[in-house]
C-alpha cells in the first residue's frame, strides 16, 4: 500500500514537471541592445521585412497602388543590397500595372546600377521599352540582357524578336538560330526564324523552317498561313489553297480564321 | 461590215484590258492580305515579383526564368 502511494506521488511529480517543461515561443526575440542606433536599425529591418511581405502580396492580387506605396517606402529606407535592387524591381512591376512605363524603366535601370548582373531586371526592362513602343531602347536593353545571360533562351528570343521588328535580319537570324541550337523542338522559334528568312529573301529556307514548326505543332495556324503565302509567291496556288483551308480549321483566333478563309476564297475566285 | 469588225475588236480589247485589271487588282489585294500574317510572335510576359531574399535566393523563380537555357523554363510563349 505504501509502495503504491509512493509510485502515485512520483507519477504526479513527473507529470507536473512535464507540464512545466512546455515552452511558448515569443512573438519576436527581445532586443539584445539598448543602443539607439542599433535599435533603429532593427526597427528599419523589421519595417522593410513587413513592407516586402505586404508589397509582394499586393502585386499578387494586382493591387498596384498598395504595392507601389510599400516598395516606395522600402526604397526611402535605403535597406542596402540585395533589398534595394529588389525593391526597385518590384516597384517597377507595380508601375507597369499603373501604366507608368517611363517610371518603371527608370526603376529597372536603377536596379541594374545597384546589381549589374540582375538578369530578371534586364529581361523586364526589354518588355517595358516594348510597352513604351521604343524599339531603339528595347534593342539596347536586349543587348544588355544578352551580355548578362548569353545562353538564356529569353535573352536570345527577346533580341531576335526586336531585331526582326526593326529589320535587322542578320541579328534576328543569328539569335533565333542560337535559340534553336539549344531548343530544336521550339516551334515558335522556327516560325520566327522563317520570318527572318523571308525578310532576307530566302523563301526555300523559310519554307523549311515553317515545315519544321508545323511538324512540331500541326495546329499552328499562323505558321500554316505564312507557309501558304510562300507557296503562293512560288506560284503553287493549289498547295497554298490547301494550307489556307487547313489554317482556317486550326485557327483558334477568329481574326486569324477569317484571314485564312478570305485568302482561301480569293484563290477560289477565277 | 468593217465597222462591225472594229466594234468586235474594240470590245475584245476592252474585255482583255478589263480582265487584266481585275486580275491585277485581285493579286494586289491578295498581296495586301498575305502581308498581314508576317507578324512575329508575341513578346514574353513580364517576370513576376521577387521576395526580400533577392535574386540570389535559392528559389528566385524570375531570375531562374531569365537565365534558363530551355524555352519552357524561360516563360516564353508556346504560340505566337
Amino acid at each position: 500500500m505504501r509502495r503504491a502511494l509512493t509510485l502515485i506521488a512520483v507519477a504526479v511529480v513527473l507529470a507536473g514537471n512535464a507540464a512545466f517543461a512546455q515552452t511558448y515561443p515569443l512573438a519576436a526575440p527581445a532586443p539584445r541592445t539598448t543602443d539607439a542606433a542599433s535599435l533603429r536599425a532593427l526597427a528599419v529591418s523589421r519595417e522593410v521585412h513587413e513592407r516586402f511581405m505586404r508589397g509582394v502580396e499586393g502585386l499578387g492580387r494586382n493591387d498596384w497602388t498598395l504595392a507601389s506605396a510599400e516598395f516606395a517606402r522600402i526604397i526611402e529606407l535605403n535597406p542596402g543590397e540585395p533589398k534595394g535592387s529588389t525593391a526597385r524591381y518590384d516597384l517597377a512591376l507595380a508601375e507597369v500595372g499603373l501604366q507608368h512605363y517611363d517610371r518603371a524603366a527608370g526603376l529597372l535601370e536603377a536596379a541594374l546600377r545597384l546589381d549589374p548582373g540582375f538578369a530578371a531586371a534586364a529581361a523586364n526592362l526589354v518588355n517595358v521599352h516594348l510597352l513604351r513602343n521604343d524599339l531603339a531602347q528595347a534593342r539596347a536593353a536586349a543587348d544588355r540582357f544578352v551580355a548578362i545571360a548569353p545562353q538564356a533562351a529569353r535573352a536570345l528570343y527577346a533580341r531576335g524578336l526586336i531585331a526582326l521588328r526593326s529589320g535587322d535580319t542578320a541579328t534576328a537570324l543569328a539569335d533565333f538560330r542560337a535559340l534553336l541550337n539549344g531548343n530544336p523542338a521550339y516551334a515558335v522559334a522556327h516560325y520566327d526564324l522563317a520570318l527572318a528568312e523571308i525578310q532576307g529573301g530566302r523563301l526555300a529556307e523559310a519554307e523549311r523552317e515553317l515545315d519544321q514548326a508545323l511538324t512540331l505543332a500541326p495546329s499552328f495556324a499562323r505558321a500554316r498561313i505564312t507557309l501558304g503565302t510562300i507557296l503562293l509567291r512560288e506560284g503553287r496556288r493549289g498547295d497554298a489553297r490547301l494550307a489556307f483551308d487547313e489554317a482556317s480549321r486550326d485557327a483558334q483566333d477568329p481574326a486569324l480564321r477569317n484571314l485564312a478563309l478570305s485568302l482561301r476564297d480569293q484563290l477560289d475566285t477565277p | 461590215m468593217s465597222r462591225l469588225r472594229l466594234k468586235v475588236l474594240t470590245a475584245v480589247v476592252a474585255f482583255l484590258i478589263a480582265s487584266a485589271g481585275i486580275a491585277a487588282a485581285a493579286l494586289s489585294s491578295l498581296d495586301d492580305l498575305t502581308g498581314l500574317q508576317f507578324l512575329p510572335s508575341e513578346a514574353p510576359s513580364l517576370l513576376g515579383p521577387i521576395t526580400e531574399a533577392g535574386r540570389t535566393g535559392w528559389d528566385c523563380h524570375p531570375e531562374k526564368a531569365a537565365t534558363a537555357a530551355k524555352w519552357h523554363d524561360a516563360e516564353l510563349p508556346s504560340r505566337p
